[in-house]
């Protein structure tokens, strides 16, 4: 099935100002479309833990949100570094985060497992000084 | 829709359309229609950020006058603990009170006593909402979470506030003494325009009833005169703690709850709100959420600058030892919780109420924005291109109506 709408985000490595824009942006559309409060602060809380990872993890990268009658498909791509060990990456609490991330009050470890505990599926694929990518899925009923 | 009342409106005769109030509102509820500016009154939070900006004076507050307590046989006030910051650090809240009464209530009622009672409801109510719990104190935050963070809904806390509660035990007192709940006149001193919005909210309920709202700016000149510093040392019957209720911090800090922020301007409580609704301050227990700068002493209708309030706020508190130790209240507790279900129909942003039909709007907006040139010139009479798009989406503006498609021979329309 083709999607209804889609919207694409452009994510800078670094730029902790800006960083929460997607996210703004993707609640606004989501409200627009009258998705239901509960489940668009689940998507929020999704897509701003994507767009943080990539902030702050990556080189840089982009959100693309595929709206779909009954659900929307969040696609978080990154160009590097990778995830060596996924299975690690996904333990709450662990992090490679900077020092300044965490002080920031980014980079507790708990971005991946936020994401996955936020959406309905989500899938994960990463090859070391390629790229990441998280695919996530979160129904609107 | 439902008409709303609103205290910001706006005098179209004083109106010469400029675009001040347009690009000041924080949540784009005004538009320049036909040379006058319009308030969308399903977006209006009753802020008052464009009475500060209008230089003509075209919006106003509404607002009750002193004529209007006289049609009570028995006229209360309660004024705002913010009154007593107005003048200066050496004239004592009793001196004030009496000022007051000589105005002609029979009774000034010592609102701190309420938030002292609020505060230990406050303490329960931790517990009840999702966390972060959220103020609601202002009136004007609500209205902002309703219309704009229906998600964060859940996270407000549903403590009855300090106004609400005086007024009950007022109407319980007077009815106790046998007036008629008619006869009873409730007015609160008010520092600025959301609270003479939400008192007609809450007038509909007669156990709470406030029968008006008077600005503290406009009983100021009148209260002058009856005023004079420090006759004597006065003892005041005030609360400590209820006191610093006045001021942004100073409900977190008479409460004691320590893992707690306090924000205060419109714009930053816009950013703390996404912050919330990103789920990054879920550690918190408490945010105290003021529109204005410095909590209610930066309140509109006020004559003290709000940074110079709060220093007279605290040397006042400095000389007060005293505090209401509310330990039972069980006799009222069940009526401090508001039973008001917080209406998430308030929520305006929804295009349309059909899905299919807002996908297609959002498709015209898309389209729509890529034809304008992005400097939010606000000739339209939106506030910027993107809510220009919104409105022609949604059929309340037309393109003729951006200059710059006009001039440019409107390229890219097809």
């Amino acid at each position: 099935m083709e999607e209804l709408l889609s919207v694409k985000y452009d994510i800078v490595s670094g730029d902790f100002i800006r960083g929460g824009e997607a996210s703004s942006n993707l609640k606004k559309l989501l409200n627009q479309l009258g998705i239901r409060s509960d489940i668009v602060k689940r998507i929020c809380v999704a897509c701003y833990e994507a767009e943080m990872n990539i902030v702050i993890h990556s080189v840089g990268g982009y959100i693309e949100a595929k709206i779909y009658n009954d659900k929307i498909e969040i696609t978080a791509y990154d160009y590097g570094p990778g995830i060596p060990n996924i299975e690690l990456a996904m333990q709450e609490g662990y992090s490679t985060a900077s020092d300044v991330a965490r002080e920031m009050g980014f980079g507790g470890g708990m971005g991946l497992p936020n994401i996955k505990r936020s959406s309905d599926e989500f899938y994960i694929k990463s090859e070391v000084g390629k790229f990441t990518e998280i695919k996530i899925i979160i129904y609107f009923n | 829709m439902k008409q709303l009342f609103h205290s910001v409106s706006l005098i179209s005769e004083k109106c010469i359309g400029c675009t001040k109030c347009l690009m000041n509102c924080p949540v784009e509820a005004i538009r320049v229609k036909n040379g006058k500016a319009v308030i969308y009154n399903e977006k209006c939070i009753d802020c008052g950020e464009c009475i500060k900006v209008c230089p003509y004076g075209a919006h106003i507050s509404i607002k009750n006058s002193m004529d209007d307590i006289q049609r009570y046989k028995k006229k209360i006030a309660i004024p705002s603990v913010t009154l007593y910051s107005q003048f200066g650090k050496n004239v004592e809240p009793d001196v004030i009170n009496e000022g007051l009464l000589k105005l002609g209530f029979d009774e000034v009622f010592d609102i701190t006593f309420s938030c002292d009672i609020a505060s230990e409801t406050l303490k329960k109510d931790l517990e009840r909402v999702e966390k972060p719990a959220i103020s609601t104190l202002c009136p004007t935050v609500v209205r902002l979470v309703e219309t704009e963070y229906p998600s964060l809904v859940g996270h407000l806390v549903k403590m009855l506030t300090p106004i609400e509660i005086s007024a009950l035990i007022i109407r319980e007192k007077y009815q106790g003494m046998g007036y008629k709940n008619e006869d009873i006149g409730i007015f609160f001193l008010t520092p600025c325009p959301s609270w003479v919005t939400k008192i007609s909210e809450i007038s509909k309920n007669e156990n709470i009833r406030i029968n008006g709202a008077i600005p503290i700016s406009d009983i100021y000149p009148k209260l002058l005169k009856h005023i004079k510093a420090k006759e004597e040392d006065k003892i005041n019957h005030i609360s400590r703690t209820g006191l610093m209720w006045a001021y942004s911090g100073g409900q977190c800090r008479a409460i004691g709850i320590e893992n707690s922020i306090a924000v205060d301007g419109i714009k930053n409580v816009i950013k703390v709100l996404s912050d919330v609704e990103n789920g990054r301050l879920d550690d918190i227990d408490y945010i105290e959420v003021m529109a204005c700068s410095n909590g209610c002493v930066g309140g509109l209708l006020l004559v003290e600058n709000p940074y110079n309030a709060e220093r007279i706020t605290r040397h006042i508190n400095s000389k007060i030892d005293f505090t209401y130790q509310i330990h039972d209240f069980s006799d009222i507790e069940s009526k401090l919780v508001s039973d008001e279900e917080i209406d998430e129909q308030k929520d305006n942003q929804k295009f349309s109420t059909n899905f299919e039909n807002a996908v297609k709007m959002i498709k015209i907006m898309n389209k729509v924005i890529n034809m304008l040139p992005g400097t939010d010139c606000g000739l339209c009479g939106s506030p910027s291109c993107k809510a220009f798009a919104e409105d022609v989406a949604k059929g309340l503006a037309s393109l003729k109506d951006c200059k710059f498609l006009n001039e440019g021979g409107l390229k890219g329309e097809g």
